[in-house]
């Protein structure tokens, strides 16, 4: 297989919407063929890490992501196990018991977590607490989506952040991607890079940092209506009526032009 | 699904901001599908400038392209110049119909700059089957009007309505119009905002013929109600799109994410002990 093939079959997939993932495999496969299945495969999983696709594993979703991962499975400190992933199912399998654990600290902050989302997220929730290199650091994930193809409309939230329990620095990003489908293809996204350096309860600061982010995305949701929608077409003409169309519709530019005349 | 279905399928759910690359792409994946896909995907409108015509500028789409230029409508020149053997293979519409063309690029420019205040329109016609009646008026005709504004901004909005004008009933005294409207509205805001992509929705409407025409018009008629239907299909698409981009999308949102529960149970708390200090003094 030459490598512009799965170059296409990485950038395609890489653009797809979280609900609609699979609907894109079985168009690339219809389009493509059964030679496109390793190149998918590899494309879902790195898809499912970079945008922090929860995983069903055991009846509960675990965010997946490079600081939970041990060789080429992943592991859940809440529950201690350790399974592969099926990127085409978004399932945990082969799921075996582990030595995995949240510290003190981390299992605190995942169960403040746990109060924050219950209270601000209404679709689907995952949110994760992993250990990073640094022992003073934590990555703290949040992902909210809700998927209703039958309605044709998608929608997906995700933040990552880092924390330092140590300098209590947050810093982190915010990804909203909406997608509705019906009788065309319109998408909404936002993305905004957020920081507070002295969070000295991380999920506080994260809970203010997303409501701001809300708020941004509120005014420039009436910015984008009022400043550039508006210009581009009117809803009616100056003169307040429809047009006459025929013959007569020559005089249109004949009042302009005399209008403009007149200003000369 | 064929191959074809299943890359119309994949250009709706994929990144509408993209489409010409994610075409592209499709098109080395499986190069069959070229054709019919260039011919049925809408993508942003080009801009060219006529220089048989002052400069003025034109729209182009796959229905006024032969090889790599593509044919004006207001000096039915192609742009670039193609050569003498070249031009004797290019599609130019009969007489009859680019007398209609030239009244609808007249018309539908006056109604361009009352609508949009700027922008460019096109208009381009082309003949279904007889060429002409014996005394000249045209018979079935297909054509597609084009407008475009907000080039090089961050904002763009281009309309392509590709349509049918077909003489029905046994005395050929009903004219159909079926019209395929598909609006590209992209909002870019300062801040990494994008609110992007494209809405498609069908049209058919039947007016009876007046009665003897002459060409002039039999033309004259045919734009008129072209023009007053494609107004009308725009009205309603823009209220729609307005709809979909600025209050689907927020409903959306809300079902991710909805801070308000929260506030509202500390708005109330916060009231209850307004109240209690009120009921204190």
């Amino acid at each position: 297989m030459s490598s512009s093939f799965e170059t296409i079959i990485e950038s395609i997939i890489s653009d797809a919407p979280s609900g609609e993932v699979q609907d894109v495999v079985k168009d690339l496969t219809t389009i493509a063929g059964d030679q496109a299945e390793e190149a998918i495969i590899e494309a879902m999983t790195h898809y499912n890490v970079k945008n922090l696709i929860p995983i069903e594993v055991k009846g509960k979703p675990v965010i997946i992501s490079e600081y939970n991962k041990k060789g080429s499975k992943f592991f859940d400190p809440v529950r201690s196990i350790l399974f592969s992933v099926d990127h085409l199912n978004r399932t945990g399998v082969d799921v075996e018991d582990c030595d995995q654990k949240h510290t003190t600290e981390q299992r605190g902050l995942y169960e403040e977590l746990d109060k924050y989302m219950s209270k601000n997220f209404t679709g689907n929730v995952a949110y994760a607490v992993y250990a990073k290199d640094d022992p003073d650091e934590v990555a703290i994930f949040i992902a909210s989506t809700r998927y209703s193809p039958g309605n044709f409309w998608n929608g997906h939230w995700r933040s990552s952040y880092t924390y330092n329990m140590n300098s209590q620095a947050l810093k982190g990003t915010v990804d909203i991607d909406v997608h509705y489908f019906e009788d065309g293809n319109v998408s909404f996204k936002f993305s905004k890079d957020v920081e507070h350096n002295a969070a000295s309860s991380a999920v506080v600061s994260i809970k203010n940092l997303e409501n701001e982010v809300e708020n941004e995305m509120s005014a420039s949701f009436s910015n984008l209506n009022e400043k550039e929608f508006k210009l581009l077409r009117r809803r009616l003409p100056v003169t307040r009526s429809k047009i006459n169309w025929g013959k007569g519709i020559g005089t249109y530019r004949l009042g302009k032009d005399s209008a403009e005349n007149q200003l000369k | 699904m064929s191959p074809y279905e299943a890359a119309l399928d994949l250009l709706r759910r994929l990144d509408p901001t993209k489409v010409e690359q994610n075409l592209n792409q499709l098109i080395k994946l499986d190069p069959d599908l070229a054709e019919d896909l260039l011919a049925s995907v809408d993508t942003p409108l080009k801009v060219k400038k006529d220089p048989n015509a002052s400069q003025k500028e034109f729209l182009c789409c796959d229905y006024n392209r032969d090889i790599d230029s593509h044919r004006s409508p207001w000096s039915n020149n192609y742009v670039p110049a193609l050569s003498a053997q070249e031009l004797e293979e290019s599609p130019f519409p009969s007489d009859a119909i680019r007398a209609v063309e030239v009244l609808a690029n007249d018309s539908f420019d006056i109604y361009r700059d009352l609508y949009y205040e700027g922008g460019v329109s096109s208009v381009y016609l082309w003949d279904l089957g007889d060429d002409a009646d014996a005394d000249g008026a045209p018979n079935d005709f297909a054509g597609v009007v084009l407008l475009k504004k907000g080039e090089n901004s961050r904002s763009s909005w281009d309309a392509i309505h590709v349509f049918e004008v077909l003489q029905e009933g046994s005395t050929q005294s009903q004219v159909s119009y079926r019209i395929t409207t598909t609006i590209i509205l992209h909002l870019n805001s300062e801040k990494k905002m994008t609110l992007a992509g494209n809405l498609t929705r069908q049209t058919e409407r039947s007016f009876a013929l007046p009665g003897h025409l002459s060409p002039e018009q039999s033309g004259i008629w045919h734009v008129s109600n072209l023009g007053s239907v494609i107004e009308e299909v725009e009205s309603q698409m823009r209220n729609q799109l307005e709809v979909v981009y600025f209050e689907k999308t927020k409903d959306i949102y809300r079902e991710l994410r909805d801070s308000s529960q929260e506030a509202t149970t500390q708005n109330r708390s916060v009231h209850e002990e307004v109240v209690k200090g009120l009921q204190g003094m």
